[in-house]
């Protein structure tokens, strides 16, 4: 009877030995994956610094209004710095996948998988969102320019309303390509639009009945009492 | 047009060439709903070529943009009726007559590029491009825009107009003094629009690359004057008289004026740096013609809207401009916009300093180049009413003695320009 229970013990302890030792390598396997996946994010993390420097990546982003809309959100770090760190994170990303791959546990693989496939999703909605962003700047500029050249007083208003539903529409892509929720998004955004619209009208017809006749008057009135240039500029 | 139509027009209009083989004249008037005055335009240029040019064969080239108001038609049935009650002679030689629609980018640019290119193809001798707008176009125009080139070896002949004190603004404290501080010749109205060219140059024009850029629109009177300059042509000027046109097309609006003229102008810069970076000072353009005084009626100028557009532009463009300017220009230009309005002032060497910089910033591109040029307008306009007060009682001459000023200013400060273009400041 004992010598039957120590044969079980021994034999389990022995298979879990063998197990062990055969498991050892992938392990080995997966942090030397690790550790080589490091070190070739932080080479290419140092590769694209340069190279973004060397294209002025930084003060491009200035000028199309990425670096204002960061500083908005409180997002003190350079694009270039941003880009670098998130392209390291990426890359040392799909190191760790591939090295938790290598463990050929079937539950992980799974998983990764899973991770896989929603990472094409997570690349679309960054683009959907950057573009938007960038979109969003350029048009808000460009109304701004207009709406001052046609001498609107409520040029800002105008210009931070364009950039404001861009960005909306852009989140609401972006939030539709993560498949996160789709119909409350969809739901949300059409009820979110509707009350700002609602609203609006309200105000503008109820609460600020002297605004709206005010600005009405302002905005026409002018243009008919108001003699115009016979200055040919050419 | 049908694509049909537009097949049995141009083989018309090449029969048509076949036909006449060559000429010796060629007279170009670019036209878009120009119906009210383009019949007196015809009319104008055929008395001044049986007039002066009696035994040259001529050709008057309609190139019209696709009028909806019967341009072609009123083109086509300008006549001078009696030729003995306007001129002493009858002329000598037919004077033909094409109307043709163009193609490619809508504009006058493209209209200009077909007349080069019938002139060209008729091995013209001499050329000269009218406006279709114009009220004030009399006979003499062509003797003037054509003989300099004839008679004299002139390639090209720059328009000399007299001119209400407040019109072409953008020509006055942008186009002139700019292009005469960085070409050194002294043409007055370099976006006149009447222009007189010889062949050897309407040939130089047609072999430019450029017909796809604002060249093709607004931009195509600044740039025949600097390519002649450029491409070491010789040029004079002629004094027309009066400038009177139909009242502006309302659809044109000031912001897409100033962005196709200041745009080409800053675009020619760029091509043109190795010859205009070397040009110190500059030298008077010889003038043909009689200059007279005429009569002109007022123009209504609405200085306050002016005011307010500029204010509103320091008020809400500040970010932007403060890329553009250079911090003490961008100090200068905030301080103007807080003076009170009976005290505004744009003193010229501030805005000498705002067009540089804008200069430099599209060479640099700095931001969207289409939102630079947006971004000069409140400025222009800044500028303007500053010369609107500056000047309520001013004679011509007066006033032409403080755009002489605006353009010595230029001048002083392009050695500064140079520096910085080469990334020296």
């Amino acid at each position: 009877m004992f010598e039957a229970l120590r044969t079980v013990v021994v034999g389990t302890f022995q298979r879990f030995g063998e197990r062990a030792l055969a498991f050892l390598p992938n392990v080995l396997a997966m942090l030397i994956l690790i550790l080589a996946g490091w070190a070739i994010a932080a080479i290419i993390r140092s590769l694209l610094g340069r190279a973004l420097r060397a294209l002025r990546f930084d003060r491009w982003c200035e000028e199309m209004g990425i670096t204002q809309v960061l500083r908005r959100a409180e997002i003190r770090h350079a694009p270039s710095h941003l880009l670098t760190r998130a392209l390291f994170w990426l890359v040392l990303l799909v190191f760790l996948v591939v090295g938790l791959h290598s463990l050929e546990i079937a539950l992980v693989n799974r998983a990764l998988a899973a991770i896989f496939g929603y990472i094409p999703r997570i690349l679309a909605a960054v683009l959907i969102l950057l573009g938007g962003f960038l979109l969003a700047n350029f048009l808000a500029r460009a109304v701004l320019l207009a709406a001052v050249n046609a001498h609107l007083a409520s040029a800002r208003l105008l210009a931070g309303g364009v950039r404001v539903l861009i960005v909306a529409i852009a989140l609401a892509m972006a939030l539709e390509q993560l498949a996160l929720a789709a119909h409350i998004v969809i739901a949300a955004f059409s009820i979110f639009f509707g009350g700002v619209t609602l609203a609006l009208a309200i105000a503008f017809g109820l609460a600020g009945r002297d605004l709206a006749r005010d600005v009405l008057r302002r905005q026409f009135a002018p243009q008919r009492e108001e003699a115009p240039d016979e200055l040919s500029h050419l | 047009m049908s694509p049909e139509e537009q097949r049995s027009h141009a083989a018309e209009v090449e029969q048509t060439l076949r036909e006449i083989g060559r000429a010796d004249l060629v007279v170009g008037i670019p036209s878009y709903n120009n119906a009210r005055t383009i019949g007196h335009v015809v009319r104008a240029v055929m008395a001044g070529l049986a007039k002066y040019f009696s035994d040259q064969a001529a050709v008057i080239v309609n190139s019209d943009g696709g009028s909806k108001d019967g341009t072609p038609e009123v083109v086509r049935q300008a006549a001078l009726g009696d030729y003995r009650t306007v001129l002493a002679t009858h002329p000598l030689r037919p004077i033909h007559r094409l109307t043709t629609p163009y193609h490619g980018v809508p504009g006058k640019g493209s209209a200009l590029r077909l007349v080069f290119e019938i002139a060209v193809r008729l091995q013209a001798r001499a050329c000269a491009v009218v406006d279709a707008d114009l009220r004030s176009i009399t006979p003499e125009w062509m003797d003037l825009l054509l003989s300099p080139i004839l008679r004299e070896g002139f390639d090209f002949v720059a328009p000399l107009y007299r001119r209400h004190k407040y019109d072409g603004t953008i020509t006055n404290s942008i186009v002139y003094p700019l292009t005469r501080a960085l070409y050194g010749k002294r043409v007055r109205q370099p976006i006149g629009g009447d222009f007189g060219f010889s062949g050897r140059l309407a040939a130089h024009y047609l072999a430019q690359d450029v017909w796809h850029t604002d060249v093709a629109r607004f931009g195509i009177d600044i740039w025949m004057t600097t390519t002649a300059i450029t491409g070491g042509f010789r040029i004079c000027q002629a004094f027309l008289g009066a400038k009177i046109h139909d009242a502006k097309d309302p659809g044109v609006d000031l912001s897409g004026m100033l962005m196709q003229v200041v745009g080409s102008v800053l675009d020619l810069m760029e091509s043109n740096y190795p010859i205009w970076s070397k040009v110190q000072g500059s030298e008077p353009v010889p003038v043909f013609g009689l200059e007279y005084e005429v009569g002109l009626e007022p123009i209504r100028v609405n200085v306050a809207r002016m005011l307010g557009i500029f204010r509103l532009g320091a008020e809400e463009l500040g970010d932007l401009w403060q890329k553009i300017l250079s911090p003490a220009t961008f100090r200068a230009v905030q301080h103007i916009a807080g003076s009170p309005d009976a005290d505004f002032r744009f003193p010229p060497d501030v805005w000498v300093s705002v067009i540089y910089d804008f200069a430099l910033a599209f060479h640099r591109r700095v931001i969207h180049r289409d939102h630079l040029l947006q971004a000069l307008v409140p400025l222009y306009l800044g500028r303007t009413a500053s010369f609107v007060l500056e000047t309520p009682e001013s004679t011509a001459d007066e006033v032409e003695a403080v755009i002489e000023e605006l353009c010595l200013q230029f001048e002083r400060q392009k050695p500064d320009l140079v520096a910085r273009w080469e990334g020296q400041g």
